[in-house]
């Protein structure tokens, strides 16, 4: 634990502010931040129940705000290649697989998770899309060759794994709101 | 584990692609093992020595022993030992040395020979496996009928839905982009239908779709008797076909960057897009439903709902549950997760997407066992598609 940057801590602090603002909208508790420069140009937490659809995650919340900001300022996708390349990202929970997908197409550098997601998590759990298998060397690479080609990106987890579990834990014991029939009958918190 | 189904005078098909890969029977892949002939009345010892100090792990399907009838009836008994140990020469200082000890006291002579290395998922892939080295067969428990068994109404449907996606994804002038469409099958009803909003020119053509997919769009395509008009519809679009495939979004994930500016989204591929319409459709036909408590019964009657004179379902559909989505290509990785979270019934898709694709390509999410939900993915072929394949390896090697 103590191995960490005091930031890397400050930085998932606020990515589980995040995600308790979604627990307080029935929204499933995951929260992200992407950091740029040390500082912290995006937040995003889940919005699937209140959009309905079940691809709103924390993640692809920030990146179209992202996404959308700076095509605002007038960024080509080149320039927004460069910028993405020098996100770093704080996540409560493990990248599902399509956010994993879609932080390897945008090549972030970096990303920091708390708990794992053994059943859909991209980034070791279920699929390693993280990693990146193209072996080019750097110098071999063409500009226009690396805003091109397969990008992998560093990840960590169990950074404030206990705080996201338990966040996770209390919205599934109040039973998740949109789910289709309960599963299981709903427990009271013991 | 196909469906042919014949159309005058080409021919359409519908193939599953199952969660495993499939190998020819003949040709499943193997892995060496080392074994012996043995003593019959030394089996049952051998055997329980064996299974503590070299269990099969990986290879449970496989026999210890092997009975051959050699002449005169006799039977003899092989025992396989162990998996073989690096190179596969079968030098015994391969040997874990418990097995070294076991060959020296009972005087076997060893020798490599080969097993199935995947358990068979077919009664033809275990008669083969059987030739090899003896294996058993578990037939599979769940029901197939459903997901092979299209009846030919379906069929037709299927193939209608599809030449339709690929008008789709035909259709902006100078370029091939995916196209998604996603379909209610008990009422034949187009729920949304987008594609690939990654590039600007994309985007621009996409404006008229979008506008139409939610509630004009379905209406136009109820009206026009979609069915019987997509052979017209194709026709216009076979001459565009021969446009270059960089454009694909799932087909280069990576390479967005290098589009020209305006309007454009790295992430907007056709899926998202169409999972993203089909939600607001939800939100604009139930507005008043709201997840308040989580007591809440889940599913409301809507009974007698009418919309532009049209009625709809009677229930409320859970996201896109019972639905199918068509594609003109493979999905990637995170369009195929996406229609996962979604709950999509059935996946077709015409392409194979060998750069990226995540339902048989590269990856193959029908088969991950851990997720919450799982799909049934078919490959499309219709006759049309030798001319877009001819278009699609000669192409994807010039760059944008």
């Amino acid at each position: 634990m103590a191995s960490y940057a005091k930031e890397t801590f400050e930085f998932m602090k606020l990515a589980l502010e995040q995600a308790n603002d979604a627990l307080a909208n029935l929204e499933v508790p995951v929260g992200c931040v992407f950091v740029e420069d040390g500082e912290v140009i995006a937040s995003g937490r889940n919005r699937t129940t209140e959009t309905r659809n079940a691809t709103r995650h924390a993640e692809m919340e920030a990146i179209d705000f992202l996404v959308q900001q700076w095509q605002k300022n007038g960024l080509s996708p080149l320039e927004v290649s460069e910028r993405f390349s020098k996100c770093i990202l704080y996540v409560t929970c493990e990248p599902c697989i399509m956010c994993a997908a879609a932080l390897s197409y945008l090549g972030i550098k970096e990303a920091y998770y708390g708990c794992a997601n053994d059943k859909f998590g991209g980034c070791g759990s279920v699929l390693s899309l993280h990693t990146s298998s193209s072996n080019l060397p750097t110098s071999y690479k063409h500009n226009s060759e690396l805003a091109s080609s397969k990008k992998g990106f560093k990840c960590t987890g169990g950074i404030m794994a206990s705080e996201a579990v338990s966040l996770l834990r209390s919205f599934y014991e109040q039973g998740n709101p949109n789910a289709p029939k309960p599963h299981r009958p709903l427990k009271q918190q013991v | 584990m196909k469906n042919t189904k014949s159309v005058s005078p080409q021919v359409c098909e519908i193939i599953h692609i199952p969660e495993k890969p499939s190998f020819l029977p003949h040709l499943q892949p193997t892995v060496n093992v080392l074994a012996s002939v043995i003593e019959p009345k030394d089996a049952n010892t051998l055997v329980r020595k064996l299974n503590q100090i070299a269990p099969l792990e990986n290879l449970q399907h496989v026999k210890r022993v092997r009975k051959k009838c050699i002449d005169g009836g006799k039977p003899q008994l092989s025992l396989l030992l162990c998996m073989t140990v690096g190179n596969d020469d079968g030098e015994d200082d391969c040997m874990p040395c418990e097995i070294l000890e076991l060959v020296k006291s009972y005087q076997l002579t060893t020798f490599i020979t080969r097993v199935c290395k995947y358990a068979a998922t077919s009664k033809e892939e275990w008669d083969e496996q059987c030739k090899l080295w003896p294996t058993s067969y578990h037939p599979p428990t769940y029901n197939i009928s459903g997901i092979t068994g299209f009846s030919e109404e379906e069929s037709q449907s299927v193939f209608g839905f599809m030449r339709h996606t690929i008008t789709l994804a035909t259709s902006s002038v100078g370029q091939v982009v995916n196209a998604a469409v996603i379909v209610d099958p008990s009422t034949k009803q187009v729920i949304a239908s987008a594609c690939d909003q990654v590039i600007s020119s994309a985007s621009l053509a996409n404006e008229v779709s979008k506008e139409g997919s939610c509630s004009n769009y379905i209406e136009n395509l109820k009206a026009s008797n979609l069915e019987n008009q997509q052979t017209s519809l194709l026709d216009g679009s076979i001459g565009e076909l021969k446009h270059i495939t960089n454009n694909v979004a799932c087909l280069h994930p990576w390479q967005w960057a290098l589009r020209s500016s305006g309007c454009w989204h790295p992430l907007r591929h056709a899926a998202i897009v169409a999972i993203e319409y089909s939600a607001a459709g939800d939100l604009q036909l139930f507005p008043d439903y709201k997840a308040r408590s989580p007591l809440k019964k889940q599913k409301i009657e809507e009974s007698g709902f009418q919309s532009n004179g049209h009625s709809y379902q009677s229930l409320r559909p859970y996201l896109c549950t019972g639905y199918d989505i068509y594609l003109a290509w493979e999905p990637c990785a995170m369009c195929a997760m996406a229609l996962v979270h979604q709950r999509v019934r059935r996946i077709f898709f015409s392409s194979p997407n060998s750069s990226a694709g995540a339902l048989g390509s590269v990856h193959r999410l029908q088969g991950e066992r851990s997720l919450n939900h799982h799909y049934a993915v078919f490959r499309v072929v219709l006759p049309e598609e030798v001319v877009r394949n001819k278009v699609v390896d000669g192409k994807t090697s010039g760059s944008g």
